[in-house]
């Protein structure tokens, strides 16, 4: 797993202001376990901290006058398109796995004799993976305390719908 | 009103490596490798880069450090006179935390 990699869970905004230097910073060799832990829970932070996503702002990462052209191609992207064929290609991904997750657990519960979980599995085996995809396409760039409420409002209506259908 | 400790406070869990980095920019301005090779000389501590510009994105939206021009795809950062004044006290208070401490270690000897 290279840092590059890794720089791609942050928030396009963080790393067209401090992509460069962060990679510049953690240089090619291979990283160690804490380093990737380090990057992953502060690509985490990232996303949630109101601090953070001041730094970030388009024009403070102009006025900071690093990565402009970076930057300019974030605001004109966020203004034209609201999501990129790699998020639709990632949105789609999550999906299937889930999909798939789901598909297999209802059959292990059915062969465990668990039933009602395994009717529910397989009746939200679209639904819930499809609202778990949404904040990776459809929802991104949405504040996330929306996307926590939108997509466990919904996810959680859904199991309920599932296990009303399961025992009914 | 805060007190300067606690806007630093303020930070959580990048209060520290926020600390060290005002500490290491204090003596002119650094970029992000160049800071992390000081803090861990003086510290002994190294921080990851997640935690390095999670906590540069901190200060610098208080305006405690800002950027400089870059140089390559380096970019420096220094002090400004606010992060002086919220580093200065906070080195005072741990001064003072210090010597109560160093203090009562001589008592129970």
């Amino acid at each position: 797993m290279t840092a590059r990699q890794l720089l791609s869970l942050y928030p396009r905004a963080w790393r067209a202001r401090y992509g460069e230097e962060f990679l510049e910073t953690v240089g090619n060799g291979a990283l160690g376990i804490q380093q990737i832990v380090d990057i992953i829970s502060s690509a985490v932070d990232a996303w949630l901290s109101a601090d953070v996503r001041h730094a970030t702002r388009p024009a403070n990462a102009v006025a900071a006058g690093g990565s402009t052209m970076t930057v300019r191609a974030m605001i004109c992207r966020t203004k034209n398109a609201r999501y990129t064929t790699k998020d639709s290609l990632i949105g789609a991904a999550i999906m299937i796995a889930l999909a798939a997750i789901f598909a297999l657990t209802g059959n292990a519960a059915a062969r465990g004799g668990w039933t009602v979980t395994s009717e529910m599995l397989k009746t939200l085996s679209f639904s819930i993976p499809f609202s778990l995809s949404m904040p990776f396409w459809l929802m991104k760039g949405q504040p996330w305390k929306a996307q926590v409420a939108i997509v466990g409002g919904t996810t959680a209506f859904l199991i309920v719908i599932g296990y009303v259908a399961a025992v009914t | 009103m805060a007190s300067q400790d606690d806007l630093l406070a303020a930070l959580g869990r990048f209060s520290e490596p926020a600390l060290y980095i005002l500490i290491s920019l204090a003596d002119g301005p650094k970029h992000g490798y160049a800071m992390t090779q000081d803090i861990e000389a003086v510290a002994g501590h190294k921080l990851g880069p997640g935690t390095l510009y999670g906590a540069i994105a901190r200060l610098e939206s208080r305006k405690w450090i800002e950027p400089l021009p870059a140089e390559d795809r380096r970019r420096p950062y220094r002090l400004t006179a606010a992060g002086q004044k919220v580093l200065r006290h906070r080195l005072e208070s741990l001064r003072a935390v210090a010597r109560v401490g160093r203090a009562r270690l001589a008592e129970a000897r």
